[in-house]
């Protein structure tokens, strides 16, 4: 259903046709219906440690789901989202060490304070434009990831902050596990619906022509700064329920690899489908643990893998799927190079 | 004065990473790692050869020259597929890039640091006035005093310089008089990894070489770069001033706070200049 809606509304990359209508998006919704039922019920047809590896996957794409709101749906690409995942680990992490706050309290916090903070990232950064706005919000991920090293007498310098106590009902796997894949759902589902509001409208309209959308009266700056907000704010969650799948909270999480990882994934699962930043989440996390666990040159089949999606599937695994099932062509024409993508 | 010298190897490397930038509007990740592989190959080799200034000074070209070429692979089977397409995949072909290089580092070169020493010649001291300065520091600004006017006679003076300076401003305009942009951009991206080599051949000697050493470097570029304004050679150059001499001035002042010195300072002049100090507005 995604991707019908999408096509309808931002008359993008499809170049054919799709019979848009109640079928597929029916089928579509079904779909939705089935992947979510699948992780539902995961910890009772999975083993505990890969249980575990669902966790790390649901977390991490609700990172990629929310930063790829602004760099593909805001056409925004950002250095930075780090910087507000991190944000809402160390909220957690902080009130955990220096205070007797709850941690659930806590927990609701974290999403807030990192919008508060994308807020003043956000301000300053969208002065600068297009590279300069890239590099600008790398600077801030490196700015964060120094300050958490420098202040270790607040933050615990380099070995963060771990061992953070859950509370009683988050103890037990499957409670952590459903209370990860529930958070996570509402949110991905929240980022979805947003994007089909006459904000999320405004804000392709944006990313599509700018002057074009200042002429018709749309304020461009205050427009992106929400969107850079809302994505804060989701990053932040993910970063909370890293928490809950981690107890630990660790400054390597502020820095531009970390806030890059997120856009690579989406890119790996298809940046232009809402099921890309899935995806994505889920071939990065199995190749870390299947390559990660036979060889120490995870890193190189990384690279070598992202390289072929670039530059054989620009459109992410998911655009390469549609591709096959709508042409029966492995490979992707030259020509659709140049319009998947952000 | 230390402040100086780490200004004139950052400038190396900023220059590089700033002349792909304005021809190729390519944001390069992998720069560091260039430099990286760059400061590896000198280090090892001046253990072999170079106790001499003529025979160092050699190593350095070898290693620039080797890395160069190991761009020009990248360049032709990686980037020129990417040239019609989004940003965005390019800077993620450039960070898959960065990625395989570092690991292959490791596999070369395992995990331990190497270090080297300076040839007689550049090794001790020299007396400026009254003042005793390191030789190999002066070294540093002298090289890149002659790669700052080299490259000016090069933009300025010849007929690939004025194609350069003509693709910073209207890539399309260069294209329909019927420039080779292709060949061009090859050219352009073998300088400016050559630069990132030598800039990371001549870091070698004054500190130990190791794994990591390319993010900090790439980072710093980065500033460098977005500070004197994207794609401008003397941006580069006062850029790497401003952020050399904050850090020493930073380090005998705060040094605590040093390593944030940067970082700050890349987003003051942002904040107060969105292109940077000499950048042109980007559409």
């Amino acid at each position: 259903m995604k991707a019908d809606e999408t096509t309808a509304m931002t008359n993008v990359q499809n170049r054919v046709p799709r019979p848009a209508g109640e079928k597929t998006l029916g089928v579509a919704r079904w779909g939705w219906l089935f992947i979510f039922l699948a992780f539902v019920s995961a910890p009772f047809w999975l083993s505990v440690n890969n249980t575990l590896m669902a966790e790390g996957i649901i977390v991490v794409a609700l990172f990629a789901w929310a930063t790829n709101f602004l760099v593909h749906y805001g056409g925004l690409t950002t250095f930075g989202q780090a910087v507000f995942y991190g944000t809402g680990a160390y909220t957690i992490g902080l009130f955990s060490v220096h205070t007797k706050v709850p941690f659930m309290v806590a927990f609701v916090l974290g999403p807030f304070a990192a919008a508060a903070v994308a807020l003043v990232v956000g301000a300053l950064s969208l002065r600068a434009r297009a590279f300069y706005f890239a590099l600008l919000t790398l600077g801030f991920s490196q700015l964060f990831y120094s300050l958490t090293l420098v202040f270790y007498g607040f933050t615990k310098g380099d070995t963060g902050i771990f061992g953070i106590q859950l509370p009683q009902f988050l103890n037990s796997p499957l409670w952590s596990y459903e209370f990860i894949l529930g958070v996570a759902a509402l949110g991905a589902l929240a980022l979805w619906s947003i994007i089909r509001t006459p904000f999320g409208l405004s804000m392709m309209a944006i990313r599509d022509n700018r002057t074009r959308a200042e002429s018709l009266g749309i304020n461009t700056y205050s427009h992106l700064l929400f969107a850079f907000v809302i994505s804060g704010f989701f990053c932040g969650l993910a970063g909370a329920l890293f928490i809950v799948y981690q107890q630990h909270a660790y400054p390597e999480m502020l820095n531009w690899q970390s806030s890059g990882t997120p856009i690579l994934i989406s890119i790996l699962g298809g940046i232009s489908s809402f099921a890309g930043p899935l995806v994505g989440a889920v071939i990065y996390t199995l190749l870390e643990n299947l390559v990660g666990s036979v060889t120490t040159y995870w890193q190189l089949i990384l690279g070598l893998v992202v390289l072929a999606i670039v530059v054989l599937y620009p459109g992410g695994i998911v655009g390469g799927v549609r591709h096959f099932l709508r042409t029966g062509a492995v490979k992707t024409p030259e020509g659709e190079k140049r319009k998947t993508g952000a | 004065m230390a402040g100086i010298a780490t200004a004139a190897i950052l400038f190396i490397v900023t220059v590089g990473l700033s002349l792909i930038f304005g021809t190729m509007r390519i944001i390069n990740l992998a720069h560091g790692t260039f430099y990286m592989v760059g400061a590896y190959l000198a280090t090892v080799t001046f253990g072999a050869v170079a106790s001499r200034t003529l025979g160092f000074s050699l190593t350095l070209l070898f290693a620039a020259v080797i890395v160069a070429a190991l761009g020009i692979l990248v360049e032709v089977f990686i980037l020129r597929r990417l040239y019609g397409s989004e940003h965005l995949l390019q800077l993620l072909a450039t960070w898959a890039v960065m990625l395989i290089l570092e690991q292959l580092v490791i596999m070369i070169w395992g995990p331990q640091n190497y270090t080297s020493s300076l040839p007689s010649g550049l090794a001790g001291g020299v007396e400026v006035g009254a003042q005793q300065f390191p030789a190999y520091d002066l070294f540093l600004i002298a090289v890149a005093v002659v790669i700052a006017v080299v490259l000016w006679v090069v933009l300025e003076r010849t007929r690939f310089g004025r194609f350069i300076r003509a693709a910073v401003q209207d890539m399309e305009l260069i294209r329909v008089l019927g420039v080779n942009v292709t060949k061009l951009y090859t050219q352009v991206f073998a300088v400016g990894i050559f630069l990132a080599a030598l800039g990371g051949a001549l870091m070698g000697p004054s500190t130990s070489v190791g794994p990591g050493i390319d993010m900090n470097i790439v980072v710093e570029a980065f500033i460098v770069s977005v500070i004197g304004g994207l794609g401008n050679i003397w941006g580069a150059a006062v850029g790497a001033l401003i952020i050399g001499l904050f850090q020493s001035i930073g380090n005998l002042v705060i040094p605590e706070l040093a390593s944030l010195a940067p970082y700050v300072v890349m987003i003051l002049v942002l904040v107060i200049r969105p292109q940077g100090l000499f950048g042109k507005v980007e559409g």
